[in-house]
């Protein structure tokens, strides 16, 4: 059996077996090191820290100039554990110097030692001030690393210029380019350019150990690269017309807006109730967003761009262009109208004015029976063979005025409001319905929803005769020549211009001669304007007011929408035209006027119970 | 006389030998530096340094190995046995007496110098495995002979393993290999192999599943082992057809008395009456050697559970249980592999040079300088320089098989490849373990990893072996025996 023959093969099996075992070793080496490229990664994540360079965020003037929002330098107290002085440190003096609460600090050293050699942050938002003070302290371990933080010197336009907050783990996860800690604009002008205002984070790349301590730099820096600041932003805001706005809009809930119509920018943007921007930055931002959060009126919702309003009588502007373009309606048809509309058991009242009366004039007195006659000769128009083919003509007249879909002006959160189709009414009425049937449409009410940004350009069109310009919120911005091209191309109506001088007409009839809105007059402005009473579930009847000056070569148009103001003419008007004022003159003649629309608080059962 | 004979015995070293040893011991000690050395110290000679102390130890260790080849070969075919008991004394007295490092009481302390009695065990038992496997009447094949041999492999090793020093014991199974080569037959090396696998994979299945696979494994070995079919297969189908028997009568008789897994295992002890009887008529004593091998396994894997619950440390529980996959944890158990194989992995063709490791040099892969020495090697060196190490080694192994062969004693051939399986087994692992082919065991790549009584050990296993195989090439003719 331990012959020689046997003896040799049992040696070679084992230097086989040996042979064998090293291979074994040396094929799974070469796996790991040259064919799997995991590790390579796996040691960089091991070994490289990416210390982000924060570049200070982009400011935003108005249109005149004036800072809207200013970035001011704050400071981030960051402490490695290690590397505290081991006598102790006076944490009483470092509280004070920094203003923060020592509680805090106590927590945040606890939870430092747990890792002693990474840096770890113990309270943001530390003021320059404070940080030149702390500077002078030296306290061993503790170090501050730059961040830029929102400041308003206007301390207007909350909503409209949106606020700025540490990125979510939701956020997050949609936005690979931020990272836990970065701050990142979340509404209104914030978020619309927060890729222009970010600017672009630098990084400084170092070595780290297995305990976070810090051995130097990477590559001696080759791939390390320096902040790239925001850019600025001139927005299409007039502050001080804002400032007014929001003072005028103060006690009651609603929103005002104000247009350029030879532009489509917007002057002013004010939802109101409103709130202080700068509470929403710094230490209490957490506490007074929760605040707002639960204020029954809901400051924090934008009102201008996202409510549902009826529109009330200011949508028969809407109505009489339409008909006159169907030729259904002629500026001097005359229709008969004592306290109102009826055909049979139906009725739409309408207050007391002379009878029969034009178009011109029906605008002026904002007469419900007329433009009931001339919404049923719409809807009933004889061409299209039914009222529901002729429903369908009219919604497609009222989106090409912007309603019932977004505008798309650079506000991401922008609202569609709200137009019936043919469809909702075949369901709610089982198909079973006539223009009788939709009456209150004929006068705004119903169904109809629209912001006060649509109303604004509602304005805006009948004042450019036909024609606007996507509103939107911001001029200039640093380092680019123009804006995006949609803001610079005029979007026609499906009306004729040639059919707006009687509306025109009318609105400045209203104001001028004889109407409902003779106290927007204002001497030599040629002011033109339509109120709205819209009646609503909640409470009293909307306010609301639609209005341009001059008539010719418009400079400003302009809605306002006071919630549960009552008649058109008792709050909408006045704001609106106490703007208008101060927009085109730059000054006030109506102290007495000003100081009753400022003191004005209207009661919300609704919003306050 | 006595300067020629030591001026003879330097003349017939096998220098391919010890320029392999020292190459490596050399890499080691680059190694060494390199995972230990720190940038920030201000005496980069100070002693408190791994890689000067290493250099002390490789002082000794060269003392050592000089020493070794001064002492004369009959010294050691002498002190074989004495050795060996002399180390079973010494690991009972660690059992008590020693101290404990890693969860293995298996240290004694010497002011600041800890030795390791396991590293010396080592030699012993391969000494006196060489001494008993030479002595004149032995034979591999006869029973009582296989038992002796048997007895002197495992008694250290059980010793080791209550220690709680599981991964040195097994060391001492790897002489498995020595054994096939002095003509054990392979039908009783590949049953001890697999029952290895199953006693590592026991708790992956049932008990009853464990039993019939070590039915199959005995019985089917002794059939290869003697050529006997047809009695083995009629014996397996008695088997399962009586105890299946057994279990469905007492399953109506007596729900739930007897499980399948009872009524196997009696009939199974019964049937070795009738195995002992036919032993006996066929003159067939060879059949004992699969039925103790099955009792011994069956003991061994019965008590599995309870060791891995009761004696393995949770630790060991945890390594084991990661290497199978059954728990994966990264930043837990896994961890020391997982960074040493990211360390190995980023090393890529040529490494990031000497001291540029940032996973060595920054401290993410732990035990860098002991155990995981492996790993400064595949990162600063890179796939070329880890295959450069693995081959020298793997020239090294080769070489004492090769030494083995030529000795004209059993002796001498014996304890060659006592030394070649030991330093195969630990470079298997050791390397294994960094590369995340074998479970971590923390046992020492020979020669490289940082430790003094690994070092000089290795260095005295390897150099009894140039001293044994120096006498044959200078005394080509002497007879067999001294």
């Amino acid at each position: 059996m331990n012959g020689p023959a046997d003896s040799l093969f049992r040696m070679r099996l084992l230097q086989g077996v040996v042979l064998l075992v090293f291979a074994l070793l040396i094929g799974r080496l070469a796996w790991l090191q040259l064919f799997d490229e995991r590790y390579e990664e796996m040691a960089k994540a091991n070994v490289l820290r990416h210390v982000v360079l924060y570049p200070p965020r982009g400011e935003v003037l108005d249109r005149n100039g004036e800072f809207l929002v200013q970035s001011r330098e704050c400071y981030d107290l960051m402490v490695i554990a290690r590397e505290i002085d081991k006598r102790g440190f006076d944490t009483v003096r470092l509280c004070e110097v920094l203003n923060i609460p020592i509680e805090r600090v106590r927590r945040e050293l606890a939870n430092a030692r747990m890792r002693p050699r990474a840096p770890r942050l113990v309270a943001s938002y530390i003021a320059k001030e404070d940080k030149l003070r702390f500077d002078e302290c030296n306290f061993r371990g503790f170090y501050t690393v730059y961040r830029t933080v929102r400041r308003y010197p206007r301390k207007v336009g909350g909503n409209l210029l949106g606020f700025v907050s540490e990125v979510t783990a939701e956020y997050l996860k949609r936005h690979p380019y931020y990272q836990a800690g970065d701050y990142v604009g979340l509404t209104g002008v914030e978020s619309a350019y927060e890729t222009v205002l970010r600017g672009n984070k630098g990084v400084k790349i170092q070595e780290i150990d297995t305990h976070g301590e810090i051995k130097g730099s990477y590559m001696d820096g080759h791939y390390d690269s320096l902040p790239d600041p925001g850019r600025s932003i001139v927005s299409t805001i007039d502050a001080r017309l804002q400032l007014l706005g929001e003072e005028l809009m103060r006690g009651k809930v609603g929103a005002a807006v104000a247009i350029e119509p030879s532009t489509g920018e917007i002057l002013m943007m004010v939802s109101s109730p409103t709130y202080d921007p700068d509470e929403l930055v710094g230490r209490q931002r957490g506490n007074n967003y929760m605040r707002m959060l639960r204020n029954k009126r809901r400051p924090l919702f934008n009102r201008a761009v996202k409510a549902k309003y009826p529109p009330g009588s200011t949508f028969k502007v809407v109505q009489g262009l339409i008909g006159l373009q169907e030729g259904v309606l002629r500026p001097s048809d005359l229709h008969e109208c004592h306290m109102g509309y009826q055909v049979g058991r139906q009725r739409m009242a309408c207050h007391a004015h002379s009878s029969p009366l034009d178009l011109r004039f029906a605008v002026a007195t904002s007469c419900n029976a007329y433009f009931c006659y001339v919404f049923r000769d719409i809807l009933d128009n004889p061409k299209y063979g039914g009222v529901k083919e002729g429903f369908d003509v009219w919604k497609e007249y009222v989106h090409s005025f912007g309603f019932g879909r977004k505008l798309g002006s650079d506000f991401l959160d922008e609202g569609h409001g709200y137009v019936p189709d043919l469809e909702f009414y075949n369901r709610r009425y089982r198909r079973s319905w006539n223009s009788l049937t939709l009456l209150s449409l004929s006068i705004g009410q119903g169904e109809l929803g629209c912001t006060p940004l649509q109303l604004a350009n509602l304005a805006a069109i009948v004042a450019n005769r036909g024609y606007y310009y996507i509103p939107h919120i911001v001029r200039r911005i640093e380092g680019q020549d123009s804006l995006d091209a949609r803001f610079y191309e005029r979007h026609y109506t499906m009306v004729d211009p040639k059919y707006f001088e009687p509306i025109v007409d009318g609105m400045w009839r209203g104001v001028n001669v004889a109407g409902t809105s003779t106290d927007a007059y204002l001497e030599g402005w040629d002011v033109c304007g339509k109120t709205g009473t819209a009646q609503n579930p909640h409470g009293k009847d909307h306010s609301t007011f639609l209005s341009f000056a001059p008539r010719n070569n418009p400079r400003i148009a302009i809605s306002v929408y006071v919630e549960n103001g009552g008649y058109g003419a008792a709050a909408a008007l006045p704001i609106a035209s106490l703007l208008e004022e101060f927009y085109l003159t730059d000054t006030i003649r109506r102290p007495e006027l000003l100081q009753r629309i400022k003191n004005m608080n209207i009661y919300y059962p609704s919003y306050d119970r | 006389m006595t300067v020629s004979r030591f001026s003879g015995i330097f003349g017939h070293l096998d220098l391919w030998t010890i320029l392999l040893y020292a190459v490596i011991v050399v890499l080691g000690a680059v190694s060494i530096f390199s995972a230990s050395y720190n940038e920030n110290s201000v005496n980069m000679f100070a002693s408190s340094h791994f890689y000067m102390k290493q250099a002390v130890w490789i002082g000794i260790a060269s003392c050592a190995a000089l020493v070794v080849l001064l002492l004369d070969k009959r010294f050691f075919h002498m002190l074989a046995y004495p050795a060996y008991f002399a180390g079973l004394a010494v690991l009972v007295a660690a059992l008590f007496f020693g101290r404990e490092v890693n969860g293995a009481k298996a240290w004694f302390e010497f002011g600041s110098v800890r030795i390791q009695p396991v590293e010396f065990v080592k030699i012993a038992t391969a000494l006196a495995l060489a001494r008993a496997m030479s002595s004149y009447s032995f034979s591999i094949n006869r029973p009582g002979d296989l038992l002796k041999v048997g007895m002197i492999i495992c008694m250290p090793l059980m010793i080791i393993i209550l220690q709680n020093d599981t991964g040195s014991g097994i060391v001492l199974g790897s002489f498995l290999f020595v054994l096939y080569r002095e003509g054990l037959n392979k039908w009783l090396c590949i049953p001890i192999l697999l029952i290895a696998t199953l006693f590592i994979t026991s708790f992956l299945l049932s008990s009853t599943a464990l039993l019939i696979l070590l039915i199959l494994i005995c019985t089917l070995s002794e059939a290869m082992m003697s050529g006997e079919w047809r009695s083995r297969i009629v014996y397996l189908a008695a088997l399962a057809l009586s105890s299946l028997l057994i279990w469905l009568v007492m399953h109506f008789a007596a729900p739930g008395a007897v499980t399948f897994y009872g009524a196997l295992l009696a009939v199974t002890f019964l049937s070795f009456f009738f195995i002992a009887a036919y032993a006996y008529r066929a003159n067939l004593r060879s059949i004992f050697l699969p039925v103790a091998l099955f009792v011994g396994a069956l003991i061994f894997l019965s008590t599995t559970g309870y060791i891995f619950d009761n004696i393995l440390k949770p630790h060991q529980q945890n390594r084991i249980l990661s290497f199978l996959g059954i728990r994966s944890d990264p930043l837990g158990i896994d961890y020391n592999v997982n960074q040493s194989k990211i360390a190995i992995g980023s090393g890529g063709w040529t490494g990031k040079g000497f001291l540029q490791g940032t996973q060595i040099k920054y401290g993410f892969v732990p035990e860098r300088h002991t155990d995981f020495i492996f790993c400064t090697v595949g990162e600063e060196w890179g796939f070329l320089g880890a295959t450069a190490v693995l081959i020298l080694m793997c020239l090294l192994i080769m070489r004492l098989m090769r030494m083995g062969e030529r000795q004209q004693e059993p002796f001498g051939r014996v304890y060659c490849y006592c030394v070649a399986s030991i330093l195969l087994f630990h470079v298997l692992v050791n390397v294994g373990m960094t590369i995340g082919l074998m479970p971590v065991m923390g046992i020492p790549l020979p020669y490289m990893s940082y430790g003094g009584s690994s070092l000089v050990a290795f260095t005295m296993l390897l150099f009894i072996a140039v001293r044994l195989d120096a006498s044959t090439r200078q005394f080509p003719l002497e007879s067999q025996m001294p």
